[in-house]
């Protein structure tokens, strides 16, 4: 049986994931079930606009279906519904209860502190993952039936780090939730990470002199490598994961070290 | 040694930043004693719970619950802990009775029957989601939880508030059932007449700091009174004013009136030296003493600045 605490923790977010989830999958649905009707208006889309756009929107060419499926699901839209859901949900952990009070009773419960910090997250964490892994999933799906010309392994290879992306922010917003206690302070930090990263990886494909900022950038290491074409990149992937991991264990640590709701 | 006690703080001190909130409480608390902590607002009460629970660290000092370490063994700590918090606030939107049951699995289990018992007994409805609940109904469903696992130490944090005279009475029968299982009662109020009945013993906390620690009854002993004497002649004041504890004495012709704290014994040694005709002595105003704890920490003698 899972602790008490985990089902606790699904039970309160059972609207919010289920929205997320909805929204996610409508999303990836929509997009890629009309491959072929966009195709055309994708082409309008490209000619219309100037090449440093396509660039900053991570649009290489939308006419191969590796690109239409990058411009559409894994460049922008894709990435912030996720990366969105994860961050509110992750703002819930900690932060909220600690912030409306209803902290006090949770942490009453029969738990250390990082017992109690781990199942947060461990809850949280899976109710992500489940988001975070809606388009890979409906895309084994889509894609071979609307004939896109992509092969699995590559569009796994890019719904997985799309899912490293989700953990490596997961970690940081957990940590800021663990060490503020304030959700602001989650949305912010972990908001601003987010554009920052994103820009950054945008940035530096298009002008030469900062192509090293990627290296700073989660994005970099989630959709730079271009999965759809090139496959698998495990130690991109592993470094999103390793930093989720350590950010997430920093966050346990920080909150079995603080006072509580002060 | 330490585990005879519930409940044992040693300097305990928090600091929030440059604000005090409690400085060097020392506090011990017997098993199975139930403990009145009084104080005004901003006393340092929540704050005191709040350590004791491992929701906040010490600034200084230290405390031992149930033998324990608040922080190391806070897991086995709070299993058998029943904690109701100061500001009652529910997480989540589900019914009392599902967040109760949520409870009981998360402290390993508790019969149902102990909940329905508790619900009953509080006139709770435990169909009905909390969020929608009345401020007393949550402070019930806060109480339930408290005591639903039978735990050997109850910390309750203004136990009382929002509830009617009716379910106040109701409480209060919960805590002196809980004494005589032996279970150990740590309760905050604002005020006496609250603690009186069920309480042991009485803590007072002002402005951080202990100012007294009593049995109920010996802050009785504390107590002002006010006697008044009718004797068949009259009587000279000033063999009156000299004695220990007694003051505002006037005699109008053969009646005196005067205010006596602490024991009788002294005035009625003296009085016994005439003839009395009559003596009254009002019950002694426990309440009037109290209150001098919240304004002036030496207690007893200037209730009057206190009182009505
Ligand atoms: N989070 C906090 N940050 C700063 N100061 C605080 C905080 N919590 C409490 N204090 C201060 O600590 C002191 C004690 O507060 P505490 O809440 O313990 O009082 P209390 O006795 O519970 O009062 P009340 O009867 O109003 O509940 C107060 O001066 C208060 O302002
Ligand atoms: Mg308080």
């Amino acid at each position: 049986m899972l602790p008490a605490l985990v089902r606790k923790t699904w039970r309160d977010d059972r609207r919010a994931v289920l929205g997320w989830a909805v929204g996610v999958a409508a999303f990836t649905t929509i997009y890629t079930s009309f491959y072929r009707q966009f195709q055309g208006a994708a082409e309008l889309k490209q000619e219309a606009l100037p090449q440093g756009m396509l660039d900053f929107l991570g649009i290489a060419d939308m006419f191969s279906p590796a690109g239409y499926l990058q411009a559409t699901i894994f460049s922008l839209v894709g990435p912030l519904l996720v990366l969105m859901c994860a961050i509110t949900l992750t703002a819930r952990t900690i932060a909220r209860p600690e912030e409306d009070g209803g902290m006090e009773l949770l942490l009453a419960n029969p738990l250390s502190r990082t017992a109690f910090a781990g199942q947060r997250l461990a809850a949280t964490g899976t109710a992500v993952t489940v988001v975070a892994a809606i388009p890979l999933l409906l895309l084994f799906v889509v894609v071979p039936r609307v004939g896109m010309d992509i092969p699995l392994s590559n569009v796994a290879a890019a719904g997985v780090g799309l899912i490293a992306l989700v953990w490596c922010f997961t970690g940081i917003a957990f940590l800021a939730g663990a060490v503020s206690g304030r959700r602001s302070s989650v949305l912010a930090v972990t908001g601003v990470l987010a554009v920052a990263a994103y820009m950054a990886n945008a940035i530096s494909g298009m002008s030469d002199g900062w192509h090293w900022v990627r290296w700073l950038s989660p994005f970099h290491y989630f959709i730079g490598t271009d999965p759809l074409h090139t496959g698998w990149h495990p130690v991109e992937l592993l470094i999103l994961v390793a930093v989720g991991a350590a950010t997430a264990l920093a966050g346990v640590w920080a909150f079995d070290r603080r006072d509580v709701g002060v | 040694m330490t585990s005879d006690y519930a409940v044992l703080t040693e300097d305990l001190t928090k600091f929030y930043g440059q604000r005090r909130g409690i400085e060097s409480l020392t506090l011990q608390v017997g098993a199975g004693e139930v403990l009145g902590f009084l104080g005004p607002n901003g006393a340092g009460k929540t704050t005191t719970i709040r350590l004791l629970l491992d929701f906040l660290r010490p600034t200084d000092g230290s405390a031992t619950v149930l033998g324990l370490d608040p922080r190391r063994d806070k897991a086995a700590l709070h299993r058998q802990i029943g904690y109701l918090p100061g500001e009652l606030s529910f997480p989540g939107r589900e019914t009392a009775g599902d967040l109760l049951r949520f409870f009981g699995a998360a402290r390993g289990g508790v019969a149902w029957s102990q909940v329905t018992g508790l619900a009953e007994r509080l006139d709770l409805d435990l169909s009905r989601p909390v969020r929608t609940m009345s401020k007393g109904n949550k402070q019930k469903v806060g109480l339930v939880q408290a005591f639903m696992h039978r735990p050997a130490l109850l910390i309750l944090d203004e136990p009382t508030s929002g509830l009617d005279p009716l379910m106040q009475q109701e409480f209060l029968a919960m805590v002196r059932d809980a004494r005589d299982a032996g279970q150990t009662v740590f309760m905050s109020s604002h005020v006496l007449a609250e603690v009186q009945h069920t309480a042991d013993r009485v803590a007072i906390i002002r402005d951080g700091r202990l100012v007294a620690v009593e049995r109920v009854e010996s802050l009785g002993k504390r107590a002002i009174r006010s006697v008044e004497i009718h004797f068949n002649d009259p009587v000279d004041p000033a063999e009156f004013d000299v004695l220990p504890g007694v003051s505002e004495v006037t005699v109008s012709g053969p009646v005196l009136r005067c205010t006596v704290s602490g024991r009788l014994d002294p005035l009625i040694k003296v009085a016994a030296r005439h003839e009395i005709v009559d003596m009254l002595s009002a019950e002694p105003d426990l309440e009037e003493t109290f209150l001098s704890f919240y304004y002036h920490s030496e207690g007893a003698g200037d209730a009057s600045r206190a009182g009505a």
